[in-house]
């Protein structure tokens, strides 16, 4: 265990950015004292006003990365490391060291948080308007001028605010919901906004538009979004940088056209394969064979190793760390230029701004 | 939507239009029913014959010569006007007793029935904020041991101790004999002093089946995305656990509150015995032991309709308290 988080923690060096807005050194979840990690010793930093996605299988820890920025890991869990937000001044705050008070006040007016299921974040006996009442009340912020700007962030997502604003959570659609959730989550005008699966219980065409009207919205307020979700084409369409999860450690970092067309690890070039897209034929389309580990069994070495085909000795006995192959990009795998060549990718994106990579690359 | 509730209140009439014919039923038509068994009675009691009818007439404003329509219209008739026909037993008119009774009975169901649900709730939701702890497991059991005792044990045990051992509490009756029936200090304090046994007695068995309730609605609501959302959000705790958690817990249990309430009434026959307290229940249990057949249909009418209006009430408000339902259970009415 002490030389796989020794390696991670080596790596933060590889994944700063410019101008961070947070940066998060060794953030690890344990639920039982540290016998098992549930976010396994993990460091990123966030660039101010990029869209960052994540994408990770269900239990691959990406809920827990998302909670652990607004420190908000549900009970029991504890949650150690660095999360440093460098605020617009200048300054810069540990969110781990915050108060009681101070942590209130910093969610949801510096970062806020949008769940998955929107069904069942807003409380059933009350209307939407209550919801952006008591936010700003609980936030001493003026009620008037916030209730204003409420209405601008619905019309913003295309609400009718009086309509929505006097409706019981029941009332709207789950679209509409998932709208008044995100408006919600920017009434105090965050700096972040950090999203678990937004989009995961709407269908595909209200998950499109949802996409186009985050990215008005980061135009329009200068956010920095993190967009956390199992669905990699479709964080594809929307994210500047991306992060792949496997096992609760991040296993890949890039910006989106080194992660999608030029990939260096074999699990994302599998979770690419495996990826429905519309132009590749069904044959090719193959699922990742085996399952990731739970928390208990982490393997030794590398923790894709099982199901890995470029899987060496090395590999099983040496967590694998962090190495860089291009500005930006950097990959935790002892054989990046293997996967590249062995692992063909079947899908030529159309997209032009991906370039299309088969493994010439070496 | 108004449909609705014009259909829901024709329909209490119905029901209620129905029972009093039962209760018709019942006197008149059932063979060796309580219709000959009164005229025999009255027979027993040595009233000449040739005015027996003329008793019975009074008695159930019933005239047994008429024909069986006529009859059943001057009761229903009767019946709607208050006027139940005059007891038998205590020869008074039925409704004087009956309007004298109500206010004990119904005084003492709905305190208990408030207090059990007030101190269920409480005890249910601080389980809920800690369970788990030690607090929540000897509740838990508490709360299953008080639910399977019945409350007359309750009533007899603590009427023989609180009043017969120890004296402190009197024994029976609803005021003391010699306080005058007015609104006074005194009335008020002998009225209270006479219910508290029946009242402490009705409340604490029901108490644990409340709080059981209670607990598991609030663990419930606690496990809910919106209250994460809400403590994220950075609502004071006060708010969560009233808003949040107890409004959110509470609301599934205010249908029940008012249907035991109109069947805690009946039970109110056994309790009163025990306690001597003349309410409703007291004047039914005696209404049966003297064949009073006035008497008994009139509080079995009188304990129905209470019933019948209390499940009318919760129906017709359930939708007001508890925005998700839609009055008529018709959901996406627009
Ligand atoms: S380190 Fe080895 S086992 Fe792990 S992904 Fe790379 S090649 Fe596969």
């Amino acid at each position: 265990m002490t030389a796989k988080q020794h390696g991670t923690a080596d790596t933060t060096t590889s994944m700063t950015t410019d101008d961070p807005i947070i940066e998060i050194t060794n953030a690890a979840v344990t639920y039982d004292g540290g016998e098992t990690y549930v976010l396994d010793h993990v460091s990123t930093s966030i660039e101010r006003g990029e869209i960052l996605g994540i994408v990770g299988e269900s239990g691959s820890g990406k809920s827990m990365f998302a909670d652990s920025m607004l420190d908000a890991i549900p009970d029991p869990g504890r949650l150690s490391g660095e999360i440093l937000y460098h605020r617009d001044d200048g300054t810069t705050v540990d969110v781990l060291e915050l108060s009681d008070d101070e942590l209130r006040e910093f969610r949801w007016e510096e970062v806020a948080m949008v769940f998955q299921g929107a069904m069942s974040s807003f409380n059933p006996t009350m209307k939407i308007g209550g919801h952006f009442k008591e936010t700003l009340k609980a936030h001493d912020a003026d009620v008037t001028s916030g209730m204003e700007f409420a209405r601008e962030l619905l019309s913003d997502l295309y609400l009718d605010p009086e309509r929505v604003l006097d409706s019981y959570p029941h009332e709207l659609s789950g679209g509409m919901q998932q709208r008044a959730l995100i408006a919600l989550s920017l009434i105090l005008e965050p700096e972040v906004l950090v999203m678990d699966e937004p989009t995961a219980a709407l269908d595909l065409l209200m998950q499109r538009s949802i996409l186009t009207l985050l990215e008005d919205l980061q135009d329009k307020y200068d956010l920095t979004m993190v967009f956390i979700t199992h669905d990699l084409p479709l964080v594809a369409e929307l994210a500047d940088r991306m992060a792949v999860m496997y096992a609760f450690q991040l296993i890949e970092v890039g910006n989106r056209e080194q992660l999608i067309g030029n990939s260096g690890h074999p699990y994302t070039r599998a979770l690419l394969n495996a990826t429905p897209d519309i132009e590749a034929p069904l044959e090719d389309m193959r699922p990742i064979e085996g399952q990731s580990p739970a928390p208990i069994n982490v393997p030794q070495g590398c923790s894709f190793a099982p199901r890995c085909p470029l899987a060496t000795e090395e590999c099983r006995v040496e967590d694998p760390a962090f190495t860089q192959l291009d500005s930006g990009h950097a990959v935790a795998c002892h054989h990046p230029e293997d996967a590249r060549d062995e692992i063909a990718l079947h899908f030529e994106r159309s997209e032009e701004s991906a370039p299309v990579s088969g493994g010439d690359d070496s | 939507m108004s449909n609705y509730y014009v259909r829901r209140t024709l329909r209490v009439f119905a029901t209620i239009f129905a029972v009093a014919t039962l209760t018709f039923g019942l006197i008149r038509l059932l063979p060796g029913g309580p219709f000959t068994q009164l005229r025999a009675q009255l027979l027993r009691q040595g009233v000449p014959a040739s005015e027996v009818d003329a008793r019975i007439a009074n008695l159930q404003n019933i005239n047994p010569n008429a024909p069986l329509w006529q009859q059943y219209l001057d009761y229903m008739g009767a019946v709607a006007r208050g006027n139940f026909g005059e007891s038998i037993s205590l020869g008074e008119p039925v409704a004087r007793i009956i309007a004298e009774a109500v206010p004990w009975t119904v005084f003492v169901v709905l305190v208990s029935t408030i207090l059990m649900f007030a101190v269920g709730i409480f005890l249910g939701s601080l389980q809920a904020y800690w369970e788990g702890s030690r607090f929540d497991k000897a509740f838990s059991g508490l709360s299953i041991a008080l639910m399977s005792v019945p409350f007359y044990v309750v009533a007899v045990i603590s009427l023989y101790v609180f009043s017969y051992q120890w004296g402190w509490l009197p024994t029976a009756g609803t005021v003391g004999a010699s306080v005058e029936k007015e609104l006074s200090i005194p009335f008020l304090l002998s009225a209270l002093e006479h219910s508290i046994l029946p009242i402490f007695s009705y409340t604490l068995g029901g108490i644990g089946g409340q709080a059981l309730a209670m607990r598991g609605n609030s663990i419930q609501v606690l496990g809910n995305d919106y209250v994460r959302v809400a403590r994220l959000r950075g609502l004071a705790d006060r708010r969560i656990a009233t808003r949040y958690v107890a409004r959110n817990a509470i609301l599934p249990m205010y249908t029940g509150f008012l249907l035991l309430l109109g069947f805690r009434l009946s039970g109110t026959v056994i309790l009163e015995q025990i306690f001597s307290y003349t309410g409703l229940g007291y004047y039914m249990f005696a209404a049966l032991k003297a064949n009073d057949y006035p008497l008994m249909m009139a509080t079995f009418l009188v304990i129905t309709v209470a019933l019948i209006v209390g499940v009318y009430i919760a129906d017709l408000t359930y939708s007001k308290i508890d925005p998700r339902i839609s009055a008529g259970g018709s959901d996406e009415a627009y």
